[in-house]
């Protein structure tokens, strides 16, 4: 075991599951503007979380894998940057988004529909990224390039309309819309199918009994849902994002112990020595400290929302 | 057709500074704003004044804006550090500068969830003060944001804490003797610290305070008058205090250099040859080996630096080889922070004498007038005193180890994104800034209704 890949890789998963969790809500302001209530009452507190969670994820992986990011600025540095300017393009939007007062053209619909296609685009962004980091589809690390035209194999495209349908199938139980209630267990089901055939496309050895572990929680969260006695326990928030950190975190077998492919192994290229212990104490401290603030937070927030305090 | 290694090292150079350059904008009016609204609160508290709680709510507002546009932005300075500069990036994750860097993520979550906290939760705190403690929260995590950031550049000026001589003749490959907490406290830390943290907050309370001064000018509404007054009544109280602390500082830090970074400290100087009686030279240029033009105040420098450190011989570029020279451009950039400082300094001297003799300088015309275009010359001077460092510093990206041409990643790939980066910023950046107006009259709309 790597205890500084687990690390890094749980501070991925969940900044993942909030991305996730952000972008469902995205889909949801596009198609259903009129409803969309429910959706801002979840993302508008959450956004800032995400990004200092990716922020987090980010740092503490140049920290785990300083090898690396010479190659990783030579392969996806044009990527990045497009990654980079569609993040800055939620964040601003949405913060414009959540004071503005109507005048002129532009609105809070507006606003909001900007935050949602960015975060959309985003997403999508993201997942040909980790396609690329599981199945090392359109990586080439001897010549330190990505080509998308490589990447477009059927591995890559079942991975991304599988994660689509995923996130299609479980929005309705993240916000507990019981209209969709029947398109939950087979959307997440044929997800789930076409998730795992994507990983067999990239390469067999990617499956093993460990994927037992995500595809049974996913189906568990819809099956919840699905019954209405039971759909209280996955509707609440906190509950649905700890799953879904759980089952992100379970599907670590995916690029771990060798990632881009089988072509990368990681305790290869993971610090080691006095760094790897800075790396362990500096995260039990600032684990501590989150801890405190996350329990205050959810401290105060069990009492609810008051507005925006304004 | 592929663009040579030398242009995109210089596209690459100029991409960060553009980035950063941007970035410190929102970085110096959020730390101005998240004093001001803590500030208020707790006045509003302890003077039962309605004014104050009006002024903490709508500003709120404001730094929600500021804080997702900053972060997305310090997301991408980030980000962009692996893509532009990756040597170095490895040698900073392979060395105790990327415990700063965690560290900073850490301080990130406490201004994160305390601000969170603060704007959505605001009246679910049993107390009032309970409330506004967690604003002091909201505060240390800024604050404590940009003091891990700039320890990460006090390393990169005197770097410590791993085998230099190993690394360099390894060809940057071998990374050995790493202590990963000795970052926290290189030679350089506590004078940059100081002097980057007073003068980033009297940037940013000064654009702030620009503002508040135009809306005091121009509004006719004697309730949002009594607001941006008290605004400005305590950003007046901070620029002064601010000020002084800058001057203190940015003494203190050319102490340092001159202890420490001796050839960028004759740079800054103009000083060509080395010598125990050298004058303060102001606006002058080098040619051919020598300072002409300018003004020069004898024996000035000798006298501040054997003050400030005790040192009785300063050095002089001639020490150097001329290709570790920095471009002497910084020269000039460092005489208009210094005199800038200087007049900035005057006009708050002359505030704050108004202050005392209660003439409210902050409801006076004559001083509101002087204000913007102060505000403007101190966040010229701020970003001077960024570039000062930065220019200062080259050819090295951590000094006397590794420069920024061996740190660089000259891809052309990198060209079309890293245009599109700015024109984003372009845009961005007066977006932002025009929102923060907006929200915050739009509030003001949304309480007298």
């Amino acid at each position: 075991m790597n205890g500084i890949f687990e690390v890094n890789y749980a501070a991925f998963s969940v900044f993942a599951a909030l991305l996730v969790t952000e972008i469902m809500g995205a889909v949801g302001l596009l198609i259903a503007w009129p409803s969309r209530s429910k959706v801002l009452d979840y993302i508008v507190p959450v956004w800032e979380v995400t990004g200092t969670f990716g922020a987090f994820w980010v740092v503490t992986g140049d920290f785990a894998y300083p090898g690396l990011l010479v190659p990783v600025s030579e392969i996806f540095t044009p990527l990045l940057i497009i990654f980079l300017i569609l993040w800055v393009a939620r964040g601003a939007s949405i913060a414009f988004a959540e004071f503005i007062t109507k005048r002129g053209w532009l609105d809070e619909e507006k606003l909001f529909k900007s935050y949602a296609v960015a975060t959309v685009v985003l997403g999508l962004v993201v997942l040909v990224l980790l396609s690329a980091l599981v199945g090392g589809q359109g990586v080439s690390l001897a010549s330190g390039s990505f080509s998308i035209i490589s990447w477009a194999t059927a591995g890559s495209v079942v991975f991304v309309v599988g994660t689509l349908l995923l996130a299609v199938g479980l929005a309705p139980v993240l916000f507990d819309l019981p209209a969709l209630r029947n398109l939950v267990l087979p959307s997440t089901g044929l997800g789930v199918i076409l998730s795992v055939l994507s990983y067999w496309l990239m390469s067999t050895t990617l499956l093993t009994p460990w994927m037992g572990v995500p595809v049974l929680l996913t189906l568990a969260v819809g099956a919840l849902y699905a019954w209405r006695r039971t759909s209280k326990i996955v509707t609440n928030k906190a509950v649905f994002l700890a799953v879904l950190s759980v089952i992100i975190f379970s599907l670590q077998p995916l690029v771990y112990p060798k990632a881009v492919g089988q072509a990368l192994p990681i305790d290869a290229v993971t610090t080691t020595g006095a760094m790897a212990d800075a790396f362990f104490s500096i995260t039990v401290v600032g684990g501590l400290l989150l801890a405190l603030m996350l329990s205050l937070y959810v401290a105060v927030a069990a009492r609810g929302p008051s507005g925006p305090g304004l | 057709m592929s663009i040579d290694p030398g242009s995109m090292l210089t596209f690459a150079r100029f991409l960060f500074a553009f980035t950063i350059g941007s970035h410190i904008l929102l970085v110096s009016t959020s730390i101005a704003l998240v004093i001001l609204i803590s500030i208020s609160e707790f006045l509003a508290i302890h003077r039962h004044d309605p004014v104050y709680e009006a002024l903490a709510r709508r500003l709120s507002k404001v730094f929600v804006i500021s804080f997702g546009v900053g972060t997305a932005s310090g997301i991408v300075m980030a980000v962009e550090l692996v893509g532009l500069f990756p040597s170095f990036m490895t040698l900073v994750a392979s060395t105790g500068a990327i415990v700063l860097l965690y560290a900073e993520v850490s301080a990130f979550f406490l201004e994160v969830l305390a601000l969170v906290l603060y704007v959505y939760y605001w009246n679910s705190f049993r107390g009032r003060y309970s409330h506004w403690i967690v604003s002091v929260f909201v505060v240390a995590g800024t604050l404590a944001s940009a003091v891990f950031i700039t320890m990460v550049n006090a390393w990169m000026n005197t770097p410590n804490g791993f085998d230099v001589t190993v690394f360099i003749s390894s060809g940057f490959k071998t990374v050995t003797g790493v202590e990963p907490f000795s970052a926290f406290l290189t030679v350089s830390t506590v004078s940059q610290v100081f002097h980057v943290l007073v003068t980033t907050l009297f940037a940013g309370t000064m654009v702030i305070g620009a503002y508040f001064a135009y809306w005091f000018v121009r509004s006719r509404d004697a309730g949002e008058k009594a607001m941006y007054s008290r605004a400005l009544k305590i950003l007046g109280v901070i620029a002064i205090v601010a000020i002084v602390l800058s001057g203190i500082s940015g003494s203190e830090e050319m102490g340092t250099l001159l202890v420490n970074q001796p050839l960028k400290y004759a740079a800054l100087d103009g000083n060509t040859v080395p010598g125990t009686n050298l004058p303060d030279r102001f606006f002058g240029s080098v040619v051919n080996g020598s300072y002409v033009g300018g003004i020069s105040i004898p024996g000035m420098q000798a006298l501040l630096a054997r003050f400030e450190t005790g040192v009785a011989t300063l050095p002089g570029l001639s020490q150097f080889p001329p290709n570790t020279w920095p471009p002497l451009i910084v020269s000039t950039t460092f005489n208009v922070m210094t005199v800038g400082g200087l007049a900035l300094g005057l006009f708050l001297f002359a505030f704050f004498v108004s202050f005392v003799r209660k003439r409210r300088p902050y409801e006076s015309r004559r001083f509101l007038y002087i204000w913007t275009p102060a505000a403007v010359l101190a966040m010229l001077v701020y970003q001077l005193g960024w570039a000062t460092d930065e220019v200062g510093r080259q050819p090295w990206i951590v000094y006397n180890v590794m420069t920024v041409a061996q740190a660089a990643n000259t891809s052309d790939a990198l060209l079309v994104p890293g245009v599109i980066i700015i024109l984003f910023y372009l845009a961005v950046i007066p977006a932002t800034f025009y929102f923060y107006s907006r929200v915050f009259q739009g509030s003001n709309k949304e309480a007298t209704a």
